[in-house]
């Protein structure tokens, strides 16, 4: 059982505010979550969170441009922020008597963004977010392995059909308007949890934050996410997909349709990708990268997504001149074979992850991520601190039950990269 | 080191044996040794290994690099005593069985062809054997080359671990929930009568030599962005003017603020972003500035760049900057100090590097006190933009024109 102490405080404007002291090293960690992500952007308009994010690094009426980085980078803190499909986070780290500092910055851009919002600013950063989605996924091989996987695992209308950069035409046709509604309509206080953890006293720290936040106005409930997110538990059949790009070597990924991080399956399929492919004791990675070495490296993992339904994904990479074939027929063998899972695979993987979640705790800003995620997708922090016991509770019973249910052919998305024939 | 607020030990094993420490034809052979070196011991097998590390909640990484092999794991403090007696099977009783030593070749080969395929590592791979002529052992991958890795097997991997795998010139360190007293009882059970093999007979370490400008561009058909280098050679760690130069290098392109980010990101909007960095290492280092760009602006980001380094290089930093770096410094270096994993690897450093035991902590101080005078003088040694290597991956056939109008040399071609 974890016993990290915290208190929970909502500020007028509905602001949910998470005190975490930790006074083991003068630092603190601030981490704000608002509950918007890709899966509210309407249609046309793909890749807007991330866009918006990167438009609160651009100033607000009291911060000019470039002065955010600037002030915490001088302050000796770090910072970043990130855009993903049910929320955007940002934070920093920064030496405790900085506090001051990483609120207002904060607080600043909640309250005040759009009176600094102006069209260079948004050229700009539309420029630097689709250099942003040439780097990362035109011109890396496999790049758009996400895009083409959620597109066979959710239907057109479901929001997570699209991925979280959106496509190059969308970024592009984004406006002033779109920043306006879009702040206005999601960046307000009751849509969102600030969390600290570290170096501080909890009174005079929720001081602070009042002092900061607290005339922020509220904004009226947030509309529902678009599309649909009520879905079938399973594709309903195996989807394939083939294709030639410029990769160095044949790879197969294979997904699936799971429930969401909100049902208590998703511990069973946070176990099932840890029996899969976490370590080299793993069945992936025993089977078939070093007994039958058809596999270069493998990997399997399940998407934390709280709409409707989420996705679990592995991939084996083969070899040069691998043979599609017997890639996916590998990779679907194994994961249909956990239906057979072992007490001790169990066991192995949950010991690992009971030092991962340690590790996680272990650093102040991912400890004030896992707060703001338990609080806003949960309602409720504390739900970290028994979150060892909901991964212990899971057994190869729950496991096999899983495969049978969800990892049949029934649904499956293949996706298989080959290397394109040289002309 | 003892910190008692989270139940974890990390430790880290540093073994003198780094890919510059291997002859001439078995490039390769010492990562190969280090990613093998789990494919059994003389009680157990592979798979009975990684079994039995990781049912503990751990397992071992074992990474290679120019100047060490380090084999480091985290777990829970109560699991130490039988995580510390799997690695000294490990390390002391290694097997390296041929059908083991063959997959991980098969992988490195495997990984060499990959990294000719990703732009950013094959524009590293390019920089870096154009900086370093081809006699130092910077010029080439780490992981060896193609040929030479195709010629290693089990009896050459073992005989490297019989050579290079011992105390000597190596040590432990060890940081979290346990008492400097407890770690040295049980490092002394698991370790001490590890004799190893006498230390090598090494001369000392080959520096770099200064090389000149040259303009490459590695042709890569129809790619929608081009990758930029420049770099040139750089000091040692351990250099006298090291600090001073970190310093100004963060002000030049080590930031987000830096000078290079804020033009070609956030005047430009060029790039998703660019980054000025220094290698330093036993035998010289390297620095280089890199970033990716849309392929129909890879000339003028390459003259923003040049214009911001060639004027870095001539006045330094400013006062202003140079307090603003110091800070930043200064300050975020206990963030990333923060876990156990994080100080074990920074205290290895002092075992590869041969560094004084106060060197981090007094990084600080030394920080703070490095001057406008101490800032110039590293930059007016330590970088030089008109020997830098200028290289491009990209479509040649679309930056070529523009490339030759910025008259930075002659441009030569080559096939990706």
């Amino acid at each position: 059982m974890l016993s990290i102490g915290f208190q929970t405080h909502v500020l007028g404007n509905g602001l949910t505010v998470i005190l975490a002291p930790d006074r083991a090293t003068p630092v603190v960690a601030v981490n704000l979550w608002y509950g918007v992500g890709s899966r509210n952007e309407r249609a046309g308009r793909t890749g807007f969170a991330h866009l918006f994010e990167h438009m609160m690094f651009q100033g607000s009426a009291h911060v000019e441009k470039g002065r955010h980085f600037e002030l915490v980078e001088r302050a000796g803190g770090s910072l970043n922020a990130t855009t993903w499909f049910d929320r955007t986070n940002y934070f920093e780290t920064v030496p405790s008597h900085h506090l001051d500092l990483a609120l207002w910055l904060e607080s600043d851009r909640m309250g005040w963004l759009l009176p600094a919002m102006n069209q260079e600013k948004l050229d700009n950063q539309r420029d630097v977010v689709r250099n942003e989605r040439r780097q990362r996924y035109d011109n890396q091989p496999y790049g758009d392995w996400d895009e083409r996987l959620q597109a066979m695992v959710f239907p057109p209308d479901h929001p997570y059909h699209h991925t979280v950069i959106g496509s190059m035409q969308d970024i592009g046709s984004a406006t002033l308007e779109d920043v306006e509604e879009f702040f206005l309509t999601y960046y307000r206080p009751n849509n969102a949890v600030l969390t600290l953890a570290g170096d501080f006293q909890p009174d005079d720290a929720l001081a602070r934050v009042e002092r900061y936040f607290e005339e922020i106005p509220p904004g009226e409930a947030v509309p529902p996410v678009p599309g649909r997110t009520e879905l079938d538990p399973v594709i309903g059949r195996t989807i394939r997909d083939r294709v030639e790009a410029e990769v160095p070597l044949p790879r197969t990924y294979l997904a699936a349709r799971i429930p969401p991080l909100t049902e208590p399956d998703f511990y069973v399929a946070d176990v099932a990708t840890s029996v899969l492919a976490e370590g080299r004791g793993a069945r992936l990675y025993r089977r078939l990268v070093r007994e039958e070495r058809i596999a270069n490296d493998v990997l399997a993992f399940a998407f934390p997504l709280i709409t409707g339904r989420s996705l679990l994904v592995c991939w084996v990479t083969g070899f040069p001149g691998s043979d599609p074939e017997v890639l996916e027929g590998a990779l679907a063998k194994e994961v249909e074979g956990l239906a057979n899972v072992t007490g001790r695979e169990v066991e192995r993987a949950l010991a690992l992850a009971e030092t991962g979640l340690v590790r996680q705790i272990e650093q102040l800003s991912s400890r004030a991520d896992l707060l703001s995620m338990n609080q806003l997708h949960f309602g409720d922090a504390g739900r970290l601190n028994t979150e060892l016991e909901r991964l212990r509770s899971v057994t190869a019973a729950d496991v096999r039950s899983f495969a049978e249910r969800l990892l049949g052919p029934d649904n499956r998305a293949l996706l298989t990269y080959l290397p394109r024939k040289a002309s | 080191m003892a910190r008692s607020d989270i139940p974890l030990v990390s430790l880290a094993l540093v073994l003198d044996a780094g890919e510059t420490s291997v002859p001439p034809g078995r490039e390769g052979v010492a990562v190969l040794a280090g990613d093998a070196l789990q494919g059994g011991t003389a009680q157990r097998s592979g798979i009975e290994l990684a079994e039995a590390l990781e049912r503990l909640g751990s397992g071992l990484r074992v990474s290679t690099g120019w100047d060490a092999t380090s084999v480091t794991f985290t777990c829970m403090a109560e699991r130490l005593d039988e995580m510390l007696s799997l690695l000294s099977e490990v390390v002391r009783e290694p097997t390296f069985p041929p059908e083991e030593v063959d997959r991980v070749r098969q992988q490195h080969l495997a990984e060499l062809r990959r990294r000719r395929m990703e732009p950013t590592r094959l524009a590293d791979d390019e920089l870096k054997r154009e900086v370093f002529s081809a006699k130092h052992p910077y010029h080439r991958p780490l992981l060896g080359s193609p040929e030479s890795v195709e010629s290693l097997d089990e009896r050459s991997v073992m005989s490297f671990a019989d050579e290079r795998y011992g105390p000597r010139g190596g040590g432990i360190v060890a940081v979290g929930d346990l008492s400097p007293e407890q770690v040295a009882e049980l490092a002394d059970r698991h370790f001490g009568g590890w004799s190893g093999p006498p230390s090598p007979e090494e001369g000392p370490p080959a520096l770099p030599e200064r090389g000149e400008r040259s303009v490459v561009v590695v042709h890569r058909p129809e790619a929608v962005q081009s990758e930029l280098r420049i770099g040139h050679v750089g000091p040692p760690r351990g250099t006298p003017l090291e600090d001073p130069l970190r310093v100004a290098n963060s002000v030049l392109g080590g930031a987000f603020t830096s000078r290079l980010n804020l033009r070609l990101r956030e005047e430009r909007g060029f790039t998703y972003g660019v980054r000025s960095r220094l290698s330093l290492r036993r035998n010289g280092g390297a620095f280089s500035i890199g970033t990716s760009v849309e392929t129909e602006v890879t000339g003028a980001a390459l003259r923003e760049a040049m214009d911001v380094f060639e004027r870095f290089a001539e006045e330094g930093p400013t006062d202003e900057e140079l307090s603003q770096a110091r800070d930043y410094l200064a300050g975020v270096f206990p963030l990333r100090m923060e876990t156990t994993g994080q100080l074990a690897a920074r205290l290895a450093e002092l075992i590869v590097f041969d560094l004084p035991d106060d060197h981090h902590h007094g990084y600080r101080e030394r920080v703070r006190e490095v001057d406008l005078a101490r800032a110039r003088e590293a930059v007016r040694t330590h970088l030089d933009p008109g020997r830098a290597v200028v290289l491009i991956v990209g479509d040649a056939d679309r930056v070529l024109p523009e490339l030759e109008s910025l008259r930075l040399g002659e441009v030569e071609v080559r096939d990706s």
